[in-house]
């Protein structure tokens, strides 16, 4: 064939046949896309289940080892709910009364202002 | 008299555009999917040979294509050419793959030697359609690539561009040295 002008490379070119890709190509990419199957669980989940399992692992670990260390941990958290005053009554009574008019105000709804003008 | 005539209740048009397509492979229709690779497979599978000059990672390079624009199915923008979007993908696989081809076999050894390229092989083919793909294996990287989208997508420089992510000039430029070089080859 004859190259020497612009329109015989082009004729050329768009005669040129695509290479056949090989036959197992469309189940790879397949197999690869829409037919892989769906992981049972997402990365997230994956890692919050294995910090859990570590978790309670630790903890069986603890109670093992060392038997009286529940009674040593309910009397710290109840040490520290003393400290911060969560023992006396009138401090939860103000926290409940705090706490409900915080709901109370969060569920009002307040009507739009008049002095907006309607164009 | 009034004839009866048995009238078939009209199929479901196929789905023949590439955005229908898209939209059914989105909402779960798996051979939606797999009708948008058997148009386009042959077409990546190419420009990855192309890019790469070694069948077994285009094939690779093709695979991973798929399954990159698979994920990103979701992003793709609708009014946008899925063709113009495949090959995009592909190409920047290519040029991830042939970067790390230079990383590992240093720098002046800018490509995998093709045994197929040399003007001496060139010589013996009497296949005009093999001597033509050697012709382009055998040209330089940004010039290949130019030419084997215009190949493959035909005078769109603006799609090239965008998958080149090249100015147009460039494109156009790139593509008449290509075709010189291309001509001197063939012509040797």
């Amino acid at each position: 064939m004859n190259y020497h002008d612009d329109d015989a490379l082009d004729r050329a070119l768009a005669a040129l046949p695509l290479e056949e890709p090989p036959a197992r190509l469309h189940d790879r990419i397949m197999a690869a896309t829409v037919l892989r199957p769906a992981p049972l669980a997402s990365g997230w989940e994956v890692w919050l289940v294995g910090t859990l399992v570590a978790v309670a692992a630790w903890c069986c670990w603890l109670l093992v080892s060392s038997p009286s260390i529940v009674t040593r941990v309910a009397a710290a958290l109840s040490d520290a709910l003393e400290n911060a005053g969560l023992t006396s009554e009138y401090t939860l009574l103000w926290l409940a009364v705090g706490v409900s008019a915080a709901w109370w105000v969060s569920q009002l709804t307040v009507p739009a202002s008049r002095k907006i003008r309607v164009r | 008299m009034a004839v009866a005539v048995a009238v078939e209740p009209p199929l479901a048009p196929p789905v023949d555009d590439d955005q229908a397509l898209i939209a059914a492979a989105l909402a779960g229709r798996s051979e939606a999917f797999g009708e948008l690779v058997r148009r386009y497979e042959r077409a990546v599978y190419n420009l990855a040979v192309r890019t790469l000059r070694d069948r077994t990672e285009a094939e690779d390079a093709t695979q991973e294509a798929f399954f990159k624009a698979y994920r990103a199915l979701g992003s793709f923008r609708p009014g946008a050419k899925f063709s113009t979007w495949i090959f995009t993908i592909c190409y920047r696989g290519c040029c991830d793959r042939l970067a790390k081809r230079k990383r590992l076999s240093g720098d002046e050894l800018p490509d995998r030697a093709d045994p197929s390229a040399g003007p001496a092989v060139l010589a013996e083919r009497s296949d005009e359609a093999q001597r033509l793909r050697a012709a382009i294996d055998a040209l330089p990287d940004k010039y290949r690539a130019v030419i084997t989208l215009y190949h493959l997508q035909g005078k769109q420089y603006e799609e090239i561009a965008t998958v080149l992510n090249l100015p147009l000039g460039t494109v156009k430029t790139h593509l008449f040295r290509a075709k010189e070089q291309l001509r001197k080859v063939l012509t040797a």
